[in-house]
This record gives structure tokens, sequence and C-alpha cells, in this order.
């Protein structure tokens, strides 16, 4: 067996939380390893979602997530600005029926939070009845592809990182006031500071680590479908979110001249409520996913039948015939949804600090721009 | 089968305690469209249902393989109308079947048959059983069509179908939709009714829903026919005309018959006044009309939740 490496701190996922913290512990000088299950970085839920830098309209019935974001984005779109498609107009619409928000709730909403929002007529985007309200808004949307090459640039030049894909974590235990984490392949390390921001992995990375006392997150899991389509000529330069109820969003996907298509009903394809996630299709996986090891959705011989048809039907029912698309193609991910944020469909970000000395921090959020809540955790001055 | 039909559609079944015939039903009309389209989805509304009808939607929906299945749970009962309203507003196919009635007996190539004869260019196609109805609703039928005439006549229907356009003719119309049969009737699209030989009749009704058709009996012929209007009209048309011969016959007795002092000026006072009052309802009658129209569009249903069960 080789020898056990020493780390100030070990990071699980190489998801842009896992990155974003390698890059600041680096930038204090501090030796860190990044263990990715991958076989590259920003695989999964980084780049899986709508890639939308929230700037907090989605959450008209939680005001205080809403201004987190609003205050969250201004500084990562200052600090990413480079990877984001800002050129476009954010169309946010409430739907006449089954929605949860009217439109005059949505334009007060909006003035409390502090967050642009210009009323446009329904009729210029949508069929006649479907909506009662659409709001020009400034959202921008972000390119994982490009966000990635940064940070795998800017992390190549600072020596005392490592990132090791295709990590095998086989155990983590407690070891005087460190923690040592085995892999299969023998290699082992060692770190007084243990950082789990592996998303919907994060109780499975819990329960790696021996004898710890820690509850898993009180989460479910969502496999989810994002569909990338070509835009017609008009809607090219447009986003448009029909909210907020079992409603779809079509806008563009980052910098890929593809939009992304999502649909709350039928984005999501199937839901695991254990706190483990167990799904019917991991049997079917060839071993590549289980409820103790998720692998990635998208490359799964078994992941599900895409849901255009209905996503797309959607769509049309609400959208006029000239803001038309077409398929290109799916990507699967898994979603883990925080389940006390159901009923005002808040997104916090939670920082659990499991073990102090040594340290065991478990990260989970459900958005990019709070990314900087880590901060505090991380920060050495403390 | 090879070639599966390419739209999309959806079926919305009204169901308030139908736990018996539910199953098969559902069975019925998935096994027919997974059989003939390529994607569809089920859309089950459920108008507060006291027994065991959720459970037997959600029994189905785990068998179903390769379609969507959704419940709409309605927060209170609020009858077929307002119900199927709300289904319809959800579904997202380029057709919609509805089913007002589940425990109806409807000839399995019907479904098929509607569907066909509405891609031959009609926009909505119903299935009308060939029997005798109640004569309650003989009679609804009898005053509505006189009423209306001139649209298409209603009859009772076990089931129809809409086209996109349709539903969207529709709400450009009018925002809500307190009948859908007689909106549908007089939208203006090219309608059909298929008419079949019914084998056995529905279950029975309950005295609840009973009631509410009574209610939606008389709100559709005041808010989709003139007769309330014509009516009252016509009754105040005829007071009016009784008090001028009243005044007339006041003015003859005083000429002729010379009566106690201060009658004839009494009654010509009061058959003024009368003639006054009727005038002024007959007016009443005439805004009350206009604001009927304007109105019962604001009527809106109250849901408490969409589940997605399949």
């Amino acid at each position: 067996m080789r020898e056990t490496e020493n780390y100030d701190k070990i990071i699980i996922g190489a998801g842009l939380y896992g990155l974003y913290a390698a890059l600041f512990c680096a930038r204090q000088r501090e030796r860190v390893l990044v263990l990715e299950w991958d076989d590259q970085a920003f695989g999964r839920a980084t780049y899986i979602n709508q890639a939308r830098v929230h700037m907090g309209y989605h959450y008209p019935r939680s005001l205080s997530t809403a201004q987190k974001s609003a205050g969250y984005f201004a500084r990562f779109t200052r600090d990413y600005e480079f990877c984001m498609l800002k050129e476009f107009e954010q169309i946010y619409a409430t739907s006449a029926q089954f929605s949860w928000t009217d439109a005059s709730q949505f334009q007060k909403f909006c003035q409390a939070a502090g967050i642009r929002c210009e009323e446009v007529s329904p009729s210029r985007y949508f069929r006649s009845g479907m909506c009662d309200g659409a709001f020009l808004t400034t959202e921008y949307t972000y390119d994982a592809r490009i966000l990635r090459d940064y940070y795998l640039e800017r992390l190549g030049e600072e020596a005392g990182v490592s990132i090791r894909y295709h990590a095998r974590i086989r155990q983590i235990y407690q070891d005087g006031d460190t923690y040592k984490v085995e892999l299969e392949d023998g290699l082992s390390a060692r770190t007084g500071f243990l950082l789990n921001a592996s998303y919907a992995s994060a109780n499975q990375v819990l329960k790696k680590v021996q004898d710890l006392y820690g509850e898993p997150f009180g989460i479910k899991y969502e496999l989810c479908e994002i569909i990338l389509c070509e835009p017609s000529e008009h809607l090219r330069p447009v986003g448009i979110t029909v909210m907020d109820g079992p409603f779809f969003s079509v806008m563009p996907f980052g910098k890929t001249g593809l939009h992304s298509l999502t649909s709350v009903t039928f984005t999501p394809h199937m839901t695991s409520y254990e706190s483990l996630p167990v799904f019917p299709c991991q049997e079917k996986s060839q071993g590549s996913c289980t409820s103790l090891q998720l692998g990635n959705c998208n490359d799964c011989p078994a992941k599900p039948e895409s849901a255009w048809p209905y996503m797309s039907h959607m769509a049309e029912k609400y959208l006029r015939e000239e803001y038309g698309f077409s398929y290109k193609g799916s990507l699967f991910s898994m979603k883990p949804i925080l389940k006390n944020s159901e009923l005002d469909d808040s997104r916090p970000t939670v920082i659990r600090r499991l073990s102090d000395k040594p340290t065991f921090v478990s990260v989970l959020s459900g958005k990019i721009n709070t990314v900087y809540d880590l901060d505090e955790v991380l920060s050495n001055g403390e | 089968m090879e070639n599966k039909e390419k739209n999309f559609v959806s079926a919305v079944i009204y169901v308030y305690n139908h736990e018996k015939a539910l199953p098969g039903l559902l069975n019925r009309i998935n096994g027919i469209l997974a059989e003939n389209f390529e994607h569809y989805e089920i859309i089950c509304v459920d108008d507060r249902s006291t027994d065991g009808s959720v459970k037997m939607i959600q029994k189905f929906a785990g068998k179903v393989e390769g379609a969507s299945v959704s419940i709409l749970h309605m927060s209170y009962y609020q009858g077929v109308e307002l119900a199927m309203n709300a289904g319809v507003d959800l579904a997202i196919g380029d057709f919609v079947f509805e089913f007002d009635k589940v425990d109806e007996e409807f000839p399995g190539e019907l479904l098929m048959e509607v569907y066909r004869t509405s891609l031959t260019g009609f926009d909505i196609v119903s299935a009308a059983p060939n029997r005798a109805e109640r004569w309650t609703s003989r009679l609804f039928y009898w005053i509505y069509n006189r009423a209306a005439a001139g649209r298409a006549p209603l009859r009772s229907e076990a089931f129809r179908i809409l086209s996109r356009r349709a539903i969207n003719r529709v709400h450009a119309m009018c925002q809500s939709i307190p009948y859908r049969k007689a909106v549908y009737a007089s939208c203006g699209l090219r309608t059909e009714t298929l008419v079949y030989e019914q084998r056995s009749r529905g279950g029975g009704i309950s005295g609840e829903e009973r009631a509410n058709r009574r209610d939606m009996a008389f709100n559709s012929l005041i808010l989709f026919t003139n007769l309330g209007y014509k009516l009252s009209g016509a009754l105040a048309g005829l007071m009016m005309a009784l008090v001028i011969f009243i005044g007339i016959y006041t003015v003859v007795i005083f000429i002729s018959a010379k009566p106690v002092e201060g009658w004839t000026t009494t009654m010509l006072f009061l058959a003024l006044a009368f003639f006054g009052v009727f005038a002024i309802f007959a007016m009443i009658m005439k805004y009350l009309t206009i604001l009927i129209d304007l109105v019962f569009t604001k009527q809106r249903y109250v849901i408490e939740g969409i589940e997605k069960v399949k």
C-alpha cells in the first residue's frame, strides 16, 4: 500500500461547488485534493440544469430566497461574466390557470424584492387566454463548459491542487484529528477538513464516513431531464418561463446557441423519497448505479425515454406558433430536493458542519450563484 | 399496430364517486389509446370523491406504461362543468377527449370513430346514445333548443373530442365556460354528433348531482338563451297593457257614470304610477341581462393540487 498523503482539505465532488472551494483554498495556499467519481468535472448537475443564473424571479412565494438570489446575482455576474449570455429577453409570465401566483401578485413581489419587472403584452408571446401577465426581466444564463475550462485552467496554475477523476472511495474514517479517505485503488489521503460537495450523492458520502453521527439530509431525489432544442428565429433571442405551477420554461442554454426546455411536471421522470436514492432503473444500469453510489444518469444505459412529446406539447399549447423549436437531445441528471422547501418553493443553501477537529462539512444547494455561501466555512481566518 | 397516430391526445375524465365503474373505463380508454396513439395522457378530475375512486386511479396508474396519468384534485365538490373546465385547461393534447360520465356504456370502436371524424374537419365531435332520456332532460333540451334556435341543438352525450383549435376558440370567446355544451355549440366551429345504439342505461345519479344539474339547467337557460328576458319582458308588457286599459276604463267611467269624488284622480294616479313601475322593471330586466353577460365570465374554479401519478 502506498503512503498516505496529507492535504489541508479534501473535497468530494468536482462540480461548481467543489472546484470553487478548491480554488478558494488554493488561494489561501492550502494543499487540496478533489475527488470526482466521473472522468470529468462539471459532468452532472452543474452542466445539466437550466443554466439559469437566478435573480430570484423563480420564488414568488419566498421573498427571502428571492432577495438572497438577487444579492448574489450581481456578484456572480461580475465574477463570471466571461461565461454568461446576457443578450436575450427573459420573459416571465403567469399562467391564467393553475398558477399559485397571478400577474399582480408577481409584480408586487418583484417590487418588494427590488428586481426588474416590466409589463409586456402576453399576446406578443402567448396564445390568447393562456397567460394573464407577461414581464420583461433581467436574468442571464451561464455556459457550464466555459466555466469548467476556466476553473480547470486556474486550478492547473495552482500547485497545491490535484484533481483525481474516476475516484472510487472505499471508506472514510476518523483517525485522531484527521479524516482518512481510502480509495479502491489503494490510494489513501488524510485531511483535517473534509468537504462533501457531491450534491445528489450527499447522503451517500455521509454513509461512507465511519462512526459519524450525522443525520442524512432530508431530501427526495428526482431524476430530471433537460431537453436541448434548436430555437426558431423568433425564439432565439428570447427566454420564456411560465410560472408558478405545473408549467414550463424554454430559455437559452449558455452560449451553445441551443435552448433548454424544462417543465415542472415532465422534467422529473422518477422520484425517490428514501434518504438514499432508490430507483427501479438502477437494476438495469449494469451495475453502474446503485442506491449507495449514483452513476451519471446521462451515460446510463437505463436512462428513461425522453419526455419530449409531453414537454413540447405543453410549450406549444402556450406559445404562439412563431416561437417554435425542434428537438436536439436530452440530458439526464439526479436532483436532490430538500423536503422542507416544497411549500414555499424556496431553495435554501444548506451548509452543515457535522464534526469539528477533524472538520467535516456537507453542502447542498440547488443554485449556482449561492456558491459564495462557502466562503465562510472555507476561510482560514475564522 | 405499426402506424400509430402521431397526434398527441389527452383524455379528461370526470370522477365523482365512481369507484365501481372507473377501473373498467380507465382500462378500456387506456387500451384503445395505447393501441392507436404514440403519445397520450390521461387526466382524471376528482371532484372530491368520498369513496375509493382516487385509490382506483392510483392503482391503475401503477400499471400503465408509456403514458402520463394525472389526478386533478378539486378543492371541494364543484360539479361536472367546472371540474371538466379545469381538466381541459390542464390537458396539453392536440385533441382532447372529454368523458363526463364514467358509468356510460359505449362501444370501444366509437372512440376512434369520433377521432377520425374530427380529422375530416370537425372541431368538435360528440358521441350520443340513441335512447330515451329522462323526461327532465328531454324537457330541458326541448326548451333550450327552441330558445337557442339557429345554433347546433344540444342532447345527452357520452363523450366528445375537441381539437386544440376549438379549445383556443372557446377560450378566446369567454373567460369561463359555465356550460360547455352550450359554449361548444355556439362557438361557430364545425361540430358533428355520432349516434350509437345504447346497450344498457348508465347508473343512477345522486341527489347532490341531481340538484346540481337542475341548477345548471336553469342557469344555462338564463345565460345562453334569452328565454328569461323574453319571459319577463312579455310579462312587463302585459302588465303595462293592463294598466293602460285601466286608465282608459277610468276615463270612460268619469265621463259616463259620474263616480265618487276623488276616485278618478286616485285611479289615474295609480295607473300612471304602475305604468312607470313596470316600465322601470322592463329597463332593469334589460340591464340585468347585459350585466349577466358581463359578469358570468368571471366565474372561476378552485383546485387544491395536481398530482402527477405517472
